[in-house]
């Protein structure tokens, strides 16, 4: 209806820009700078969301990169945030969200309706322009709400990337872990192989019993079930972190470093822990941001309880029998049944709600915080007491029976038998230093968002592990 | 050999048990000072110059206590106390003995002599001393808690008594015998005849030894008290071959060797080249009409032998214990029998677990003595001892009877390997060998198994095969 110059219409023509000015538009790249600005100061790795074809083949072409040189941590992360389908899936849901908002903050459509209708002869024509006013009025409020919803689906993204990383990064040492293990298995099965056979021979020589033999032939079983057991260890671990990183084909004959990094030579003394967490970890701003918006959400129901039923319609009915009536329509909502007091009710509710969501969040944060600091230090604890004290005391015990056994004061049996206790420190060795650097992914998670703690996924489990006696 | 009379001052790291102001001074005073050994060496004969004239004895790797003539009474002063003797060069025990040493110093007295013995207890436990073989006052014997009240910690007794018979003894605690035995508290007594004695012979050289056993874990230094029967090393005076020195002397001297046994099981004494009597126990001198040649003597758990011959055969003549094991030194008891056994291929599986283990025993033991390993701090290689054609492999109770014709009258220093006259040792042969003299006359079982069985266990010789480079 172009033609009328009708004030209303002038009124929402000319209010639009000013309401709309500065409103939001797409980013063009789906709101991924905040997630892409997380991924470079947390952990130091690049993130793309795969749009187009190119950008696959990008990615692909960065993972083959990766994947020629022995994977580290970092490169299982960064192969893993490129890679990762559902990451990438999450990166699509960014997208949405920003289209919503974007969508949210402009102008509604303006609407047309047309009637023709027939009365004996009587035929009228109904037309109708129609404007959702209370939109309009709430456009602004709006915008704020669908930002602060983005905003929230933007930090929802950034967590399920760190939560990606940190879950990486365990599988990786996990990985690596079950393969020292399953390889240190392998050499004691070989060895105990080659006391099985010195054992024959000392039977087939005349020199021992078929009893001796076979006992000393019990080693040599418990070595191959522990091997096996340790392969399938192996192969579990490895693959929990090939589905991480989004590996497939020929891409998951990955190799992984032949051990662990060494510990590092002090713990990290963090006595502030807590109140760092407070302001870094992303939950807690979400929350904080939740209550924030739904205060607002709250105040914009009280505003709107009237006028978001307000329409306002140019209407121009003509009919064959009378002469043109224009004119223009306002409906508005009485409420006499409906004051809005329930909606009032529920965005408070959904307020308080928020606001101890926020609480709550704060308070697992901290005790998820220090769990993972003291789990962290404990770990390094252990892992050093391994290290220098219970493999040290273990190489001891062997060098000494060397030296017995140069003697002629014991037999090459007795020292295997030393070797098959020493497998339960060596194990446990790559274990505790597995135990560390996991937690100290978990403490790395718990100072950005809600760690899953503990659990670095299946580890070889050694029988006959307190065996010290000689079995002759 | 030193003596000082501050002794007890200076001793005390010693005895960290006792400490020294439990013994008094002034009480010190009135002792006959104590003498204290230092050296595991063996000591010249203390040739008497108070009392009555003897032939001196010559202790193996020991030493004879200096007395004091106190108004016609021989006083001597034993000290029981913790030493540390070196049971062969590289290895020390910790072991408990008398005036530095384990064994302690032999006393030699006259036949007739009044001795007066002052005991000096410095040992964490009381003790008491028993006087073996001798004839003596019932209250004199030594046995703790029988015939006296032991000595404790700190304290001095007095034992006083005639040396009524001549003859080869010795002394020993017979207070928690079972530990301070174990431990090394021994020593050795020779009564000399104080007149010509039809039945004991002058001789030109007189040896005396103890047989003793330790059970010291490879490593450790204190012996095991609890053990019983599985001893690793075997000593005669508390040393072990190549610690023991050798018996020198010279050709056609009569050589007389005095051995106790204070082991927990006998020893077949074996001298080679020579026979030998017997010509005395601990019970005295034995009948001339009894005596028979020998070359090897059983010496029982708690005897004494002593056995005389002439030393007429120039050499190095072996002399040793004749059980085989009492010729090594400490060893495992539980090793498997590795000979026949080829496992060069299966040891580098094993170096994967234990790298530094090596391949020895499929050709027998003496790998042990060819090849130098390391071993356990404070242990000595089982079988060892270089001599002049190559390894003895020896250990434990082993020694050399030098016999040389130019070793000068009491002079018991070593002359050096025997020079062989030509023609005199044993040679390969490269000739061809003459066809063995077979005997044909093979006897049959005497009393056949009735039902036998028709599967017989495989057993094949073993003949060396070729490989060498241990």
């Amino acid at each position: 209806m172009t033609t009328s110059r009708n004030t209303a219409i002038r009124f929402a023509l000319l209010a639009a820009p000013l309401l709309l000015a500065g409103c939001a538009s797409l980013s063009g790249n789906g709101g991924m700078t905040p997630i892409q600005d997380a991924a470079k100061n947390h952990l130091g790795a690049t993130l793309l969301a795969a749009s187009t074809d190119q950008d696959l083949d990008g990615i692909d072409q960065r993972v083959a990169e990766l994947l020629t040189k022995p994977l580290t941590a970092d490169s299982a992360v960064q192969i893993a945030l490129l890679n990762n389908r559902g990451l990438q899936a999450s990166f699509q849901e960014l997208g949405i969200a920003e289209a919503e908002m974007v969508q949210a903050s402009r102008m509604p459509n303006p609407g047309f309706s047309i009637a023709k209708l027939k009365r004996g002869d009587e035929r009228e024509i109904e037309r109708g322009f129609s404007f959702d006013l209370g939109h309009l009025v709430a456009l602004p409020l709006a915008r704020q709400v669908e930002s602060r919803r983005f905003a929230a689906v933007q930090r929802s993204v950034a967590m399920e990337m760190l939560s990606l990383a940190a879950e990486t990064r365990k599988a990786f040492y996990a990985a690596v872990a079950a393969e020292q293990t399953a390889s240190y298995m392998r050499d004691v099965r070989a060895t105990a192989d080659a006391g099985a056979e010195l054992a024959r021979r000392l039977a087939q020589a005349g020199n021992w019993t078929k009893l001796q033999q076979a006992r000393e032939h019990g080693f040599f079983s418990e070595a191959v079930l522990n091997a096996a057991r340790a392969e399938s260890a192996r192969v579990s671990a490895r693959e929990r972190l090939t589905r991480l990183m989004g590996l497939w084909g020929s891409q998951s004959a990955f190799a992984l470093p032949a051990r662990l990094p060494d510990l590092p030579a002090d713990p990290q003394d963090r006595p502030d822990i807590e109140q760092v967490a407070m302001t870094t970890r992303l939950d807690v701003q979400g929350a904080k941001a939740m209550v924030e918006a739904t205060a607002k959400n709250l105040g914009l129901s009280k505003v709107t309880r009237f006028i978001n039923v307000l329409e306002l319609g140019y209407q121009r009915n003509s009919s064959n029998e009378a002469p043109r009536q224009t004119g223009y329509e306002i409906g508005i909502e009485i409420p006499l049944f409906d004051w809005g007091d329930a909606r009032i009710a529920k965005a408070e509710a959904v307020y308080m709600q928020s606001a101890h969501r926020a609480a709550k969040t704060a308070v697992e944060a901290r005790s998820e915080v220090r769990e993972a600091y003291q789990g962290y230090r404990s770990a390094y604890d252990v892992a050093k007491h391994f290290r220098d004290d219970v493999v040290p005391t273990a190489k001891r015990i062997s060098d000494e029976n060397v030296l017995l056994y140069n003697g002629m004061f014991i037999s090459v049996f007795e020292l295997l038998a030393d070797a098959r206790a020493q497998i339960a420190s060596v194990n446990g060795s790559i274990e505790a230093l597995r135990d560390f650097w996991v937690a100290q992914s978990d403490l790395d998670m718990a100072l950005v968002g809600k760690p899953s703690l503990g659990g670095a996924g299946p580890s070889a489990s050694v029988a006959g592990t307190g065996g010290g006696a000689a079995a002759h | 050999m030193f003596s000082r009379r501050n002794f007890f001052r200076g001793a005390g790291a010693l005895t960290a048990a006792v400490s020294a102001s439990a013994v008094s001074r002034v009480a010190m005073a009135a002792l006959p000072e104590p003498v204290l050994q230092t050296k595991p060496d063996t000591m010249a004969p203390l040739v008497p110059n108070t009392g009555r004239p003897y032939n001196p004895v010559v202790t193996l790797n020991g030493w004879t206590l200096p007395w004091r003539m106190n108004q016609g009474v021989k006083e001597f002063h034993l000290v029981a106390e913790p030493v540390v003797r070196e049971l062969a060069p590289g290895m020390k025990a910790h072991l408990w003995g008398y005036n530095g040493q384990s064994p302690g110093p032999t006393i030699e007295v006259v036949e007739g002599d009044r001795v007066r013995i002052f005991v000096t207890n410095r040992l964490p436990e009381h003790t008491s001393i028993h006087w073996h073989g001798q004839r003596l006052p019932n209250g004199m014997d030594g046995v703790s808690g029988l015939t006296q009240k032991s000595i404790q910690p700190g304290q001095t007794y007095v034992y006083e008594f005639v040396a009524r018979r001549p003859g080869t003894f010795m002394y020993h605690p017979h207070a928690d015998e079972m530990t301070q035995m174990a431990m090394g508290m021994m020593g050795f007594w020779v009564t000399h005849p104080k007149v010509k004695n039809p039945q004991i012979d002058e001789v030109d050289r007189d040896f005396c030894f103890l047989l003793n056993a330790f059970d010291i874990d490879p490593g450790a230094a204190t012996p095991k008290i609890m053990t019983m029967t599985d001893f690793n090393l075997w000593c005669w005076n508390s040393r072990v071959f190549p610690g023991i020195d050798t018996l020198n002397v010279r050709k056609n001297d009569k050589v007389r060797i005095r051995i106790g046994n204070l082991t927990m099981t006998n020893h077949p004494i074996h001298v080679h080249g020579h026979e030998f009597t017997v010509t005395g126990t601990d019970g005295g001198p034995t009948p001339k009409a009894g005596r028979w040649p020998e070359v090897t003597t059983d010496i029982a758990v708690g005897q004494m032998r002593q056995i005389e011959f002439l030393a007429d055969e120039e050499g190095d003549w072996a002399f040793h214990c004749h059980k085989s094991h009492h010729t090594m030194n400490a060893m495992g008891h539980n090793v498997p029998t590795m000979i026949g056994v080829d496992h060069r291929q299966v040891a580098k599986q094993i170096t994967k677990l234990v790298p530094d283990y090596m391949v020895m025993g499929e050709r027998g033991m003496a790998d042990m003595g060819e090849m130098t390993m390391p071993l356990p701090d404070n242990t000595l290689p089982m079988m060892t001892g270089e001599g002049p054609f190559g390894g003895v492999e020896m250990g434990g109770m082993f020694s050399i009877l030098k016999v040389r014709k130019d070793q000068k009258r009491g002079d018991y220093s070593d002359p050096g390997w025997y020079q062989h006259p030509k023609g005199e040792v044993a040679f390969p042969w490269t000739g061809a060998l003459p066809e063995p003299a077979r005997f044909a006359a093979e006897g049959g079982q005497s009393m056949p198994r009735l039902q036998r069985k028709d599967a017989t266990a495989e057993v094949n010789v073993r003949k060396p095969s070729g490989h060498s480079g241990h």
